[in-house]
């Protein structure tokens, strides 16, 4: 058991040695200034306009949840290729029609405007 | 080579190609002609039920699909509420809605082909996927008042409670799954009855799945504890979605429970084998939803939380029915729902026409309707008094049944409390009937009716009429379902 | 092998961690993502019910209910964005019209 284990805790132990010790270097040898712009969101760079809470168009909303719908369907096709030799025909017209099932959803959601973006 | 028989599914299939040709032609013709959408719509339910009565009958799919009498019946069922609720919104749809008036009766079919899934599931996964078709649709359906505040609202409510409620039911699903090691009902049976007689303290793991899919299946059916959603829901949704709420979708849990609990769970019904049977947590339930749903009922101005509070009620008398878990038992809660059908669809279809005629949907505002609309004020009248059972109406025989179902079984307290509960009853639908017939002179808006209404009404009468003088052909019917549980 | 009843207890958490997050939070993306938590709670239970009983209907079951899941999170955020053009809030606790 812990000859198994061994390996990891000593990852666990490295990644967690390495981590204090460069937090608590730079704590100790850090030099610390309080100016205005360390405490802008980018501290160089473009100046950012607004607050990060402002609204942004429901269009990108739309899309992402179009986004989710046609991805996680793909979530289908996984069993279908695992044993898609064994299956023959019958499996490959079966997911035919799933795919035309979707894709008649693909023309109802062009036919309804949802993809233009304008 | 995996066992198919298509034409078991052919109305399944037919009737899912029919909602989207619906919706594709509504958005070829640019949404001019919403009369005939609707038309189309209930031609397509009609042709459904007549595909139906030709291909029906045998098992497929490896059990995944039942098209046993059970799944025919309530079928019947599914199909006629899905007519009477898109025969009811034609003025909803020409007043209120604007731009999406296919998919409004293209969600409506959808609704209901998961409803026949589901009462054709013969195992957990397609019962898993008919609940969710049933449901999803519906979430939209409850908001489909985009601007109005109380819709959204209403389909928002529908939608947590609805999320939630799957999600422990899938959580209990998943336990019996994990208990029976399958998902097929009729071998979870046989599975489920050995691991318990050869296994010592798996009795908790069991209740705690019953308990979960209970829980799950009684906020569909809007059983107390599990009812709080459904005033709220039934008030804000748009009226025929929230009489196919209350018909349908209650009729889809009916048969739900029926699929998990007689025939999956059947050896837990009674203390003799399982001491904490489920039979005695559903009579209690049963019990408080007659209770709480009619007191509640008594002081409600609204006419569709007050129908919201009596279906309450009724799922209550409907599960009398249901844990005799005999033949009668089986049999009287087809009926029940079947006559429910009529009488609630008919009145929420009075509520959806006077609401499209005068905006309002108090009780109040019922005063002096006979005077104006002396047709629609008996047909209200009819399916009010079906609803609280008085002889020569259907809705008499389908509460006789019940409860001589329960006595039978030996739940006589079950039926003496359901005795007084219907007297109570009686008091909050003779109020709408005194409100439109006796109330002091109050004129109101003479009702126009559509075409399509005055069909829904006269089915919805002519129904309680003739099933309540001659029962036997529907009883005998719903009794031969029975058969498939082995009663 | 991690045996059986490590992965119950986790989805036994899982979902009680969705369930107290239904039933407390009253924010509704809060709501809708304690949702998502409780379906993935009952997969887990599912997926390791179909390890131990060695039978591959799990993995199908599974599969339906991440689809069906999805759908549920694109009408509930569709919900959820109608009714903050209502409202302007998607705090539960403004939503009460229909308490009379």
């Amino acid at each position: 058991m812990f000859e198994t284990l061994f390996p990891i805790l000593f990852l666990v132990g490295v990644a967690a040695f390495i981590a204090v010790a460069m937090a608590g270097a730079s704590i100790v040898f850090g030099r610390r200034t309080s100016e205005g712009a360390k405490y802008e969101p980018y501290e160089s760079g473009i100046k950012p306009k607004g607050d990060t809470r402002g609204r942004f168009p429901v269009k990108f909303y739309l899309i992402a949840v179009l986004f989710i719908l046609f991805d996680i369907e793909v979530v289908f096709l996984y069993p279908w290729a695992v044993i898609y030799q064994k299956l023959g025909m019958f499996g490959f017209v079966e997911i035919l029609v799933f795919i035309v099932i979707l894709l008649i959803g693909y023309f109802y959601i062009l036919g309804k405007g949802a993809l233009k973006w304008e | 080579m995996p066992d198919y028989n298509l034409r078991l599914i052919i109305p399944e299939i037919f009737l899912f190609l029919w909602a989207l040709f619906i919706i594709a032609f509504d958005l070829g013709t640019k949404r001019k002609n919403p009369k005939l959408i609707g038309y189309l719509t209930m031609g397509g339910i009609a042709a459904t039920a007549v595909l139906l009565y030709l291909y029906h009958g045998g098992i497929s799919f490896n059990n995944m699909f039942k098209s046993d009498p059970l799944a025919l019946f309530f079928k019947v069922i599914f199909l006629g509420s899905a007519f009477m609720a898109v025969g009811s919104s034609f003025d909803i749809i020409a007043q209120k809605i604007k731009n999406h008036r296919g998919e409004f009766f293209g969600l409506v079919l959808f609704s209901t082909v998961g409803m026949m899934f589901l009462a054709s599931a013969g195992e957990l996964i397609s019962l898993y996927i008919g609940l969710e078709l049933t449901t999803i649709p519906l979430f939209i359906l409850a908001a489909y008042y985009k601007d109005d505040r109380i819709s959204v609202e209403a389909g928002l409510k529908y939608l947590v409670i609805g999320a939630f409620s799957s999600a422990i039911l899938l959580y209990g699903l998943s336990l019996l799954y994990g208990l029976s090691g399958t998902t097929d009902i009729v071998m979870m049976k046989i599975n489920l009855a050995l691991l318990y007689l050869n296994t010592n303290g798996i009795g908790w793991a069991l209740l705690m799945a019953i308990v979960m899919v209970l829980a799950g299946i009684g906020f569909k059916l809007a059983l107390v504890p599990f009812h709080m959603w459904a005033p709220d829901v039934y008030q804000g949704a748009p009226t025929p979605i929230t009489a196919l709420l209350s018909v349908g979708s209650k009729a889809a849990g009916v048969v739900a429970f029926m699929r998990i609990f007689i025939d999956g769970l059947y050896g837990f019904a009674d203390a003799v084998m399982f001491p904490l049977d489920w039979g005695n947590i559903v009579a209690v339930l049963a019990a408080a939803a007659m209770i709480l749903g009619n007191i509640s009922a008594l002081r409600q101005k609204n006419i569709k939380r007050m129908l919201a509070y009596s279906s309450i009620a009724q799922i209550g008398y409907v599960m009398v029915g249901m844990v005799a878990v005999s033949e009668l038992g089986v049999g009287s809660v087809g009926y029940y729902m079947f006559i429910y059908l009529f009488a609630n669809m008919g009145a929420f279809a009075v509520a959806t026409i006077f609401n499209d005629n005068t905006g309002s949907d108090s009780i109040a505002s019922y005063a002096g309707l006979s005077k104006s609309s002396p047709m629609i004020s008996a047909f209200m009248a009819i399916f009010l008094l079906s609803l609280a059972g008085i002889p020569p109406l259907a809705g008499f025989a389908a509460k006789f049944f019940v409860f001589a179902a329960g006595i039978q079984a030996g739940y006589t307290w079950l039926v003496i409390l359901a005795l007084l509960t219907a007297v109570v009853s009686l008091y909050y639908y003779a109020n709408v009937i005194k409100m439109m017939y006796f109330a002091p002179d109050n004129p109101t808006i003479k009702l126009n009716t559509p075409l399509s209404a005055n069909i829904v009404l006269i089915i919805g009468v002519a129904g309680l009429i003739i099933f309540g003088v001659y029962p036997e052909p529907i009883l005998n019917f719903a009794l031969d379902t029975a058969r498939v549980f082995g009663f | 092998m991690i045996p059986i009843g490590h992965f119950l207890i986790l989805s036994a958490m899982l979902f009680a961690v969705g369930a107290a997050g239904v039933i407390i939070s009253r924010n509704l993306l809060i709501m809708l993502m304690s949702i998502e938590l409780m379906l993935n709670a009952a997969n887990l239970a599912i997926i390791a019910f179909s390890r131990m009983n060695n039978i591959v209907d799990g993995h199908v079951f599974v599969f339906i209910v991440f689809a069906v899941a999805a759908a549920e999170a694109a009408v509930g955020l569709a919900i959820i964005i109608m009714i903050f053009r209502n409202r302007e809030s998607i705090n539960a606790d403004n939503f009460s019209l229909l308490k009379r």
